[in-house]
């Protein structure tokens, strides 16, 4: 049901090739994502998320096999989340209501939330339409949720990513501006935001995927070479077999990350969401090449979806740390016990 | 095979050096533009030409100097060296004409062409016919002392700044699809012909498709007799898939070098990992160089080449796009806010690499070929 909704919204509101990006009604996409429900899945009902994480992963994918330039990750998931858990219920509740939006603001490198004040620039990731964005600072015993607005002090940056918008700040992000949210976080609290965080993220490199082996798919079913189909030639047949194995080993890490979200220990959450986001990470660079090589000449065109595919799921790799990221983190906790 | 320069080729390769550290132009890697970009692309090739660089290997009656391809392989060493612009590629559709044209077309084609007065695009494939080339449809119709073309040609590269176009073009529609198709030079300026830049996913125009409408070709500039076009373009492909012609061994040394920069700026010269990534990607470009040599030796000792180039060609769409990974790897995050939005460009231009000339799948297959696999 909720996936049905998802795709039928993702179908809609996704671009069938680059040029749709300047014309496709994102409000209109984000107004139907509010009243169907998907952006409150995670805001508290009673104390428990209303949706659960393996909700959270269908929609995610099913945008991210659209390749649906609306902020999904980066208000409903990431920030709606923080919110959530700093107990900042109302702010949570207007998100979910799709009237504004809030994003996440990421370090330098876009391997985590930044924390401020800092001494250097961060950007605003995933922040289509939205005025403010979260980020952490230190107290004692944790952490506190800000709010930074975006209004001032940060520039649209071209990313290469063509469906998420980017803001680079002009220079550190100091004391001055943040507001705090809610009340501050624990330990516990931020590796349950982390091991969702990358799960959506995870989950949304899966869609991009498997949507880009579909197309090559459907591509090898229609183009004649030779007078045959090419989807005839065991070559082409090979590479999109292993795209495809690539595409579902990596559905299967983030199915169990996304159900570890909501079930397990946080630790255990948080391992799960980083073996799914290493995997994803380590994969999702050659199964969108090779589905631009299956496209022959015409999958290397700007004019061609093929490559918004590999933009963004070379992106979804960067955000929250890459596989080397992932690794040693996975690393401390099974070789260290950290 | 002899490795070490003969006395001749180590007293070349020290004037060549000499000249180039004078001769490169200050900043030319970083010309942002396209269109500068390509100006100064022909003016290095102008320079390169003056100097007695350019077609080094080619008869001297056709504006060359009758040496052995190892002098360009040299030149192609010193310039990925020394940070020099990309080498003209005059060999690949250059070789082409060499081989087929009439004595006539040699004069008048070839001198312009190795100075770097009139440059060259190639109108092979089409929308429908890819690595199926030979199934083209574009028709060129004899009309008196006139070829009439019409048709459509894609990935025609650099058409849009080419001057001439070796054109493939079918003559004789009910010939079996290999035999009837002629090959042609025109010129890019004449009536009826329609050239629209093709962007492709680094945002550059590197290609482009053409419109060919009732383009009307003097008989006399037939490339080789008719029906020969087959031939005519596997001898083109086979040289823009062998070594050395293309310059990709100079891009790559020059790549690979700013590549180590970029690790050495970032401070991560001391990582093993990175280390090891770095020598691998070294021993790529060797290996890739040294084949590219041997054939070379061979071609020298007078062997055409042949379904081997296809071997040169997989092995530098592999180093290419390897270290095109590795670039991106060290860059991290950066390749994707903006920060190095020329390697994410660069990157991108790299993923073709394995399509143009024949696609990776079709190298293998004439690999499997050559070696006599059932069929
Ligand atoms: C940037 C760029 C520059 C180019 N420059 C030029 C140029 O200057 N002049 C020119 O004439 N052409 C040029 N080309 C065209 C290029 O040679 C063709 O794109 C290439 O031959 C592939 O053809 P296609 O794009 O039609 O893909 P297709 O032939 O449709 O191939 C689609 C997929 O099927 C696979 N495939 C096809 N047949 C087989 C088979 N028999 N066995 C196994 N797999 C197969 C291919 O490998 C590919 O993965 C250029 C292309 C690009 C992208």
């Amino acid at each position: 049901m909720l996936k049905e909704v998802a795709a039928q919204i993702a179908g809609s509101a996704g671009p069938a090739n680059p040029g749709d990006l300047r014309t496709l009604d994102r409000a209109a996409a984000w107004r139907s994502l509010a009243q169907s429900g998907l952006l409150a899945l995670r805001t508290r009902d009673g104390g428990s998320p209303a949706g659960s994480g393996v909700e959270v992963a269908v929609v995610a994918e099913a945008l991210g096999a659209g390749l649906v330039p609306v902020p999904y990750l980066g208000s409903a998931v990431l920030a709606t989340e923080l919110l959530a858990l700093a107990g900042a219920h109302d702010e949570a509740e207007a998100l979910a209501e799709g009237g504004s939006r809030t994003g996440v603001l990421l370090d330098g490198d876009l391997s985590a939330l930044a924390v401020l004040p800092g001494d250097q620039a961060v950007y605003g990731w995933d922040v289509d339409g939205a005025d403010g964005a979260l980020a952490l600072t230190g107290v004692r015993g944790g952490y506190q949720v800000v709010r930074v607005s975006l209004e001032t002090g940060f520039v649209p940056v071209p990313g290469a990513d063509l469906t998420r918008a980017l803001l680079r700040s002009d220079g550190p992000v100091g004391e001055a501006s943040p507001t705090p949210v809610g009340s501050p976080l624990s330990a516990e609290d931020l590796s349950r935001w982390e091991a969702l965080a990358l799960t959506a993220i995870a989950a949304d490199t899966v869609g991009v995927m498997r949507a880009a082996v579909a197309r090559a798919v459907a591509y090898s079913k229609e183009r004649v070479q030779y007078g045959v189909l090419i989807g005839s030639f065991q070559a082409v047949q090979h590479m999109c077999a292993e795209a495809y194995v690539q595409a579902e080993a990596s559905a299967s890490a983030v199915n169990y990350a996304a159900w570890a979200v909501d079930e397990l220990e946080p630790a255990e959450a948080l391992l799960a969401a980083r073996t799914a986001k290493a995997q994803c990470a380590s994969v999702a660079r050659e199964v969108t090449e090779t589905v631009m090589q299956v496209f022959g000449g015409i999958g290397q065109t700007y004019e061609h979806i093929a490559h918004v595919h590999t933009r963004r799921a070379l992106t979804d790799r960067q955000v929250l740390g890459d596989e080397g990221v992932q690794l040693l983190r996975i690393a401390d906790v099974r070789l260290t016990g950290e | 095979m002899d490795y070490r320069d003969t006395p001749e080729e180590a007293e070349f390769r020290a004037s060549l050096r000499e000249w180039l550290a004078a001769a490169i132009p200050a900043g030319w890697d970083k010309i942002d533009d396209e269109e500068a970009a390509v100006r100064l692309r022909k003016e290095w090739h102008r320079t390169l030409y003056r100097a007695g660089y350019v077609g080094m290997s080619w008869p001297e009656e056709y504006g060359g100097r009758g040496l052995s391809p190892v002098y360009d392989a040299i030149l192609n060493e010193e310039c990925g060296n020394l940070n020099a612009p990309p080498l003209p590629s005059v060999g690949y559709i250059g070789r082409a004409v060499f081989t087929y044209a009439t004595e006539e077309q040699k004069r008048r084609f070839l001198p312009p062409l190795l100075s770097g007065e009139a440059s060259w695009c190639q109108g092979f494939s089409e929308p429908e016919a890819g690595s199926d080339l030979a199934s083209l449809r574009t028709t060129a119709r004899l009309d008196g002392d006139h070829y009439v073309v019409n048709g459509q040609k894609m990935w025609t590269s650099g058409g849009q700044y080419a001057d001439w176009c070796l054109l493939l073009a079918r003559t004789d529609p009910d010939a079996p699809k290999h035999k009837g198709i002629s090959a042609f030079l025109v010129s890019m300026t004449e009536p009826g012909v329609t050239c629209r830049p093709i962007v492709i996913a680094s945002g550059e125009a590197e290609t482009s498709e053409v419109f060919w409408d009732d383009v009307r070709i003097p008989v006399d500039q037939r490339l080789g007799a008719p029906g020969e076009g087959w031939r005519i373009a596997m001898t083109t492909v086979t040289y823009e898939r062998g070594p050395a012609d293309i310059g990709f061994i100079a891009n790559y040394r020059r790549t690979l070098r700013k590549v180590e920069a970029i690790a050495a700026e970032r401070g991560l010269l001391d990582r093993p990992e990175t280390r090891k990534a770095l020598a691998r990607a070294y021993v790529r470009g060797e290996v890739l160089r040294l084949n590219c040599m041997e054939q070379l030796s061979l071609r020298v000792s007078g062997r055409p080449p042949g379904p081997e180039g296809s071997v040169a060609k997989l092995l530098w769409a592999d180093a290419e796009q390897s270290l095109q990974h590795l670039a991106m790897d060290l860059l991290g995050a950066d390749e994707m806010t903006g920060v190095a939005a020329d390697w994410l460009s660069s990157y991108f231009t790299s993923r073709p690499v394995s399509v143009y000339g024949g696609s990776a799948q079709i190298q293998k297959n004439i690999i499997a070929r050559m070696l006599d696999m059932p069929r």
